[in-house]
């Protein structure tokens, strides 16, 4: 009995072994070596190094002691925390609406027939392909004093000249346009390739309906498109949480910690701070609210 | 075709060059003024410039712009071999194959894409700092090889999708295994993919700031961007060179997305849907 038992569980076992040594496993293998390597090198290894420094007090030049939540408590009594949590929510949410709209009438735009379309598509794909330091120096040039571009236009309508990059609000107001300046070209790019998917029997059949043009963009057309925008705002939102650049490169962060998003702040406790026990508790509470994020529009999408 | 849809064709178009006039003009004045050296800047503030001269061009051959190019070449070109030699692997073993791996494999790459990098950020620092690799290409391309990894797979195996299978196919029936008919049959067919894959990568590369800001901290070892953006801190007020500087630093970048701009919705596609 026993030995029928063992002889059915090794051929079992030789069966599995057999499966995993046939070409079909052992090639992709092979081939995904390299990118596995790389991965683990630099991401796996790193991160759960990062979750062990995030309970040390560590400093750059030495590795500190265990700490257990100290530095996770200390960090969620800090306001700097919750005011960099704030920016971040509203960075990434006025970014999605802006590139969404922007995005989407581009693409409405460029899927109609017209001379020299494939140009336009181009054109409007540059500021998405410029280094972020470049569009930076760009926009500063256009708001850094009272009589930049944008204060000649505000002087010239009879207004007072603004300080963009000493105000808060306008600090604000402007990292938000420059991001979706910069982003909103993939958001136009992936739009335009689902509306082009789009079946077109469906609007030849909404239009023998009678449905006007803004019927059938609502009754076909969004409908269409709901599934890849969700997946569209899911990326928006995790890139632009992530997003280091835009605020540091046009204000560090300022003025007074105005646009100091999560990342910025994990940049500043570690390499300015020297404090990389707090670095690392903030850039691992960044990572618990993007899963959280996802977590969320992942659902809305499943309900729909 | 009527009169009508010749007006409506044309009167589209001209609203859409308006609208790419006015999406591009930061980048568009920024290039101008960089003819114009910084004391004719502040003392006209015209949007246009009134007289042209490339002084601020030939300042920059006294400050370690093409130093920074320099490393700014090293590091993408690096990174550029990495990460495809990786990618046309991975891309092709996702194209041709389906298990289990290869999907646990796929969502890990889509999480990479939605990484907070600062995370692998601080403990790399740690890392690298005992072996030298601070203020080293090294360190720099090895991270940004990981960076441009998803995007890059998938544009690769959107590529190897387009190559038909019955190729290897008979190559494998004539008993060749099957990483030698990839080698022998499929790469040699997939020049102009590759090329664009190389270009992506490389644009990346050249583009990036973050990474490179945290590990190149002298001036020696640099990339363009941050080394632009020390200047920026230093002397922002001298527009003329800044602007020069950025000027020169977008050319590449623009000059290399016209080769490639045809193959992007796929990749854009491929990396934003399939996931």
């Amino acid at each position: 009995m026993n030995a029928a038992l063992d002889t059915k569980e090794a051929s079992a076992w030789r069966i599995r072994a057999r499966q995993f040594l046939a070409p079909e496993f052992v090639t992709p293998a092979i081939l995904l070596a390299p990118s596995i390597l790389l991965l683990l090198v630099v991401i796996a290894y790193p991160m759960l190094q990062g979750f062990y420094f995030s309970f040390t007090d560590g400093l750059l030049m030495k590795s500190g002691d265990f700490v257990g939540i100290a530095n996770y408590t200390k960090l969620l009594s800090q306001p700097a925390f919750w005011h960099s949590l704030r920016f971040s929510a509203i960075f990434a949410a006025c970014n999605i609406v802006g590139c969404y709209l922007l995005g989407l009438g581009l693409a409405l735009l460029l899927q109609m027939d017209m001379p020299g379309r494939g140009a336009f598509r181009v054109l409007l794909l540059l500021p998405w392909i410029v280094p972020s330091l470049v569009s930076i120096v760009s926009w500063r040039w256009m708001v850094n004093d009272e009589r930049a571009l944008f204060n000649q236009i505000i002087t010239l309508f009879g207004g007072d000249p603004i300080f963009f990059l000493s105000d808060s609000n306008w600090a604000v107001t402007i990292v938000i346009l420059i991001k979706i300046w910069r982003s909103f070209p993939f958001m136009m790019l992936s739009l335009l390739a689902a509306l082009q998917s789009i079946d077109r029997s469906l609007y030849e059949a909404a239009a023998i309906d009678g449905a006007t043009r803004w019927q059938s963009f609502w009754n076909v057309t969004l409908p269409q498109i709901k599934n890849i925008s969700i997946v569209l705002c899911l990326l928006m939102t995790i890139w632009s949480v992530n997003d280091f650049d835009t605020p540091w490169l046009l204000a560090q962060g300022g003025p007074a910690n105005a646009t100091e998003n999560l990342v910025v702040l994990a940049y500043r406790y570690t390499f300015a701070r020297n404090d990389v026990g707090m670095g690392a508790a903030t850039s691992f509470i960044t990572l618990f609210v993007l899963m959280a994020l996802v977590f969320f529009l992942l659902r809305l999408q499943r309900r729909s | 075709m009527t009169n009508d849809t010749f007006f409506k064709r044309w009167g589209l178009a001209g609203l859409m060059a308006v609208i790419c006039l006015l999406v591009n003009l930061p980048i568009i004045l920024m290039a101008l003024n960089s003819l114009q050296t910084t004391e004719q800047i502040l003392a006209s503030r015209n949007i246009i410039p009134a007289s042209f001269s490339l002084a601020n061009y030939q300042g920059l051959t006294n400050t370690p712009f093409f130093t920074y190019l320099r490393n700014s070449l090293v590091v993408s070109l690096g990174a550029t071999a990495f990460s495809v030699t990786a990618a046309i692997l991975g891309g092709y073993a996702l194209s041709r194959f389906r298990n289990g791996l290869l999907n646990a494999y796929s969502t890990a790459l889509f999480a990479v894409q939605m990484f907070p990098i600062i995370l692998a950020l601080i403990p790399l620092f740690l890392l690298f700092r005992p072996l030298g690799f601070i203020n080293s290409p090294v360190s720099v391309i090895i991270v940004y090889s990981v960076v441009n990894l998803p995007f890059v797979t998938w544009m690769a195996r959107s590529y190897f999708d387009t190559i038909p299978r019955e190729l290897e196919e008979a190559a494998l029936i004539d008993g060749c295994g099957h990483i030698e008919a990839f080698f022998r049959i499929v790469l040699p067919l997939s020049g102009p993919g590759l090329a664009a894959v190389s270009i992506f990568a490389f644009l990346f590369s050249y583009n990036e700031f973050f990474v490179a800001n945290v590990f190149l901290r002298n001036a020696e070892a640099m990339t363009l961007p941050v080394g632009i953006q020390m200047f920026m801190q230093q002397f922002s007020t001298d527009w003329g060179s800044l602007m020069a500087a950025a000027t020169l630093t977008m050319l590449p970048t623009l000059v290399l997305f016209l080769f490639v701009q045809k193959f992007i919705t796929h990749g854009a596609m491929a990396g934003g849907v399939k996931g």
